[in-house]
């Protein structure tokens, strides 16, 4: 099997392999790590937010290093390393190469990973995963916030690293055989978003750097005292962090692409409309970014040029949901742990959607900025769809790459979970934003409404991470000592539909 | 496989929706950005961690904040050192207040009453408590 | 097949349709009672809290209509189905690719 270890080997020599599967399992194991780090930082800010009045953290500054730390965890040391990871496992088996175009840059690329989070995690600054100038400039206390600079400047040069080496193995590297517009879609995922990463991240390493020489005090971009603007950064920041919304996201859709149409047994509906989309996304992905700024006082054509950018992107990805549906209706499909999560994450991906065209409206701003209500949305998003993306794909791997199967009784438990437990929270913070409630906050009046609200979002929160402890049990117990999976077909869905790894087969896109 | 006449039905009926949110978003917020002429013009300084506000008169309020009823105001919000967010939810009225800018924002209270100030953009230590409080008496 | 599953996604289009041509007309006629009565400003917080929920409508309508969808695929197409016995032709190989 090709995603599996070929023999038990010491772990040092997997450490040291550049042969993809050995780096993309090294991917894989460090963002679940980080997952389950950064999802211990979210329920003990959970916890304290259970009641007005300190609870379990003892002071504000403690509450904002962790807010920070999770944030950033989650999005750059678990989503992007994610799919780097199984983009890694997959990519050169979707183009029929033998590995990735550079394994030595790769085998750099995710090394810089650990790098990069020590520097976050050792320094826990509180600057926000936004880092907004001028407070990450003149008041975040160092060297934690610089310590955060240089880790995050690491981690964007090693996803700007991969990213090269995804496009050249899926454009240079691809069998001649193989036409792009046959490339299945999981890796067409990964080529827009590597192109993205590389036309993105500069502008936010600019800005970071920009920020450190603010900081050493030898410059002043962002300080009005010396002729800067601080919405000059938001802008830098925004203009690369709105396309990596989709950078985060695509992954997701494209592993669904893989498992909705396996587990329906039947063709995918249209994989030309899955490229278009794609396509269409990762350039409107780049006229949107204003969006995140409509308060800093923008005036009323910049707010309306960048509502319209926004509200384009929305077609493409209503045509994903659409392929998603359309593939399902007519087949015959099996509810295994990886079909589940993807059909709950469309669910969710559509209702964070649905809250991003009401975000869009320009006055509706006024009510929902910088609450709850976008703490919310976001995380309905990340987690809603982008975890539970991921989460079905690393059970739809786990028989490949470890043999074993999966215990099912702990899947559907975290499934159940999981999901109940995304809409407990997430759903209610979207309530709290139109109560008012600010995000980022250590405490709150004793508002009644706002009271109630939180203990219903910290519930639903630890049931979430109840899930999510069966999950990390389900990964260790079962790769161990799990039953022996049929590699031939562990999902038992007949022989017709081929795996990712026996995509050696001539007519293996398209399903 | 390839498109088929539903997904194009589809994508319209998408477009269709995207097109009236954003006409009537568009609608909307022409009708609220127009400042009143008559609008009393109150000056919001934010710093770490409290609110400043200076009257046509001059006078000055920090975390407090007394207008009358039925009188339009508009609020010129600036900050002295990050930038924090002024924010009063009852009146949704939320304006950044950002170091060397002057932001707008007017409102016409219509309800006597005390309704919260607080900032909503993350300004640091004591973000969560940079609040305040609005007075709204009758002009009578 | 494939007519009659076009056919009842048409049915929902067109009941999509219906819905968000009402949620379209209401609140004009709403804005034309507005208009005759004297106002001397513009009631913001009025004015947003109103756009908020006619979009919030317009996104519950179409929500019920997508996740109604879905559950419905669930059900139907689950291979437990009792109409879901024999396995499909996609699975027999009598559809071309």
């Amino acid at each position: 099997m090709v995603l599996e270890l070929a023999r038990p080997r010491p772990i040092w020599q997997i450490m040291f392999s550049t042969h993809h599967t050995d780096v993309a399992l090294l991917y894989t194991i460090t963002s679940l790590a980080f997952l389950f780090m950064g999802g211990v930082l979210a329920l003990t800010l959970r916890a304290e937010l259970f009641a007005p009045g300190p609870q379990i953290i003892p002071d504000s500054i403690t509450f904002n290093r962790i807010f920070t730390v999770h944030g950033t965890t989650m999005l750059f040391l678990f989503a992007i390393p994610f799919a780097s990871g199984i983009g890694n496992y997959l990519v050169p088996i979707m183009v029929r190469y033998k590995d990735m175009a550079y394994p030595k840059l790769n085998a750099i690329a995710f090394w810089m990973i650990p790098v990069g989070a020590a520097l976050v995690w050792l320094g826990f600054s509180d600057v926000s995963w936004t880092a907004y100038a001028p407070y990450s400039v003149i008041r975040a206390p160092g060297p934690a916030a610089d310590m955060w600079i240089f880790g995050l400047k690491i981690v964007g040069i090693s996803s700007v690293l991969s990213s090269i080496n995804f496009v050249v193995t899926i454009m240079k590297c691809k069998h001649p055989d193989l036409p792009l517009s046959k490339v299945p879609l999981f890796a067409w995922s990964m080529l827009v978003i590597s192109l993205m990463t590389i036309v993105a991240i500069p502008t936010f390493a600019a800005a970071l750097l920009m920020m450190l020489t603010d900081r050493l005090g030898v410059s002043g971009f962002f300080n009005p005292a010396m002729g800067g603007d601080p919405i000059a950064y938001q802008h830098l920041f925004w203009f690369t962090f709105h396309p990596e919304v989709y950078i985060f996201i695509l992954p997701a859709i494209g592993m669904m692409y893989e498992i909705i149409p396996r587990f329906s047994r039947k063709p995918l509906y249209s994989q030309a409309s899955g490229v278009f989309a794609f396509v269409m996304l990762a350039i409107i992905g780049f006229a949107s970014w204003g969006h995140h700024m409509f308060a800093t006082g923008m005036s009323f054509t910049e707010k309306t040029v960048f509502m319209i950018g926004t509200l384009a992107a929305v077609p493409a990805s209503g045509m994903h949901v659409f392929n998603y549906l359309a593939t399902m209706w007519g087949g015959r499909i099996r509810f295994d742990a990886p079909m589940k999560f993807a059909v709950g994450g469309i669910a969710l991906f559509f209702s964070a959607g649905a809250g991003g065209v009401l975000n869009t409206a320009m006055p509706l701003d006024f009510i929902t900025h910088d609450t709850y209500w976008v703490v919310g949305h976001m995380h309905l998003f990340l987690t809603g769809t982008i975890a539970f993306g991921f989460v079905a794909f690393t059970y739809y791997l786990f028989p490949f790459i470890t043999g074993r199967m999966y215990n099912r009784k702990l899947a559907d438990y975290h499934f159940i979970t999981m999901f109940a437990g995304t809409v407990m929270v997430f759903f209610t913070q979207h309530l709290l934003g139109l109560y008012g409630m600010p995000r980022r906050v250590f405490d709150y009046p004793p508002f009644p409404a706002w009271i109630a609200m939180n203990e219903f979002a910290t519930i639903g929160a630890f049931i979430l991470g109840s899930g999510m402890l069966a999950f990390l049990i389900n990964l260790i117990y079962s790769s161990a000592k799990g039953k022996e999976a049929n590699m031939d077909d562990p999902f038992g869905l007949g022989g017709k539909y081929y795996y990712p790894v026996s995509a050696k087969t001539p007519h293996h896109t398209g399903y | 496989m390839g498109h088929d006449t539903a997904e194009w039905v589809y994508v319209g009926v998408i477009c269709g929706i995207l097109a009236w949110v954003g006409a009537d978003s568009w609608y909307v917020e022409k009708l609220v950005d127009d400042v009143p002429k008559d609008a009393e013009v109150i000056k919001v300084t934010a710093q770490q961690w409290f609110w400043t506000f200076e009257h046509k008169d001059g006078t000055k309020e920090v975390g407090q904040l007394h207008l009358k009823k039925g009188q339009p105001y508009k609020f010129e919000i600036t900050s002295k050192d990050v930038n924090h967010a002024f924010n009063m939810p009852d009146w949704v009225i939320m304006q950044d207040a950002i170091p060397g800018r002057i932001n707008k924002a007017w409102f016409v209270p219509d309800q006597v009453g005390e309704f919260p100030i607080q900032c909503r953009e993350y300004c640091g230590l004591l973000h969560y408590n940079m609040r305040g409080t609005l007075y709204i008496e009758d002009n009578k | 097949m494939k007519t009659t599953s076009i056919q009842s996604m048409k049915s929902i289009l067109a009941l999509l349709a219906v819905s968000l041509t009402a949620l379209l007309v209401l609140p004009l006629v709403n804005l034309a009672d507005a208009a005759t009565g004297e106002k001397e400003y513009v009631k913001l917080r009025n004015e947003i809290w109103n756009l908020f929920f006619r979009m919030t409508t317009a996104a519950f309508v179409v929500g019920a209509v997508v996740s109604g969808t879905i559950i419905w695929l669930v059900w139907r197409f689950r291979e437990s189905h009792p109409k879901n016995k024999a396995p499909t032709k996609w699975e027999t190989g009598e559809a071309a690719h």
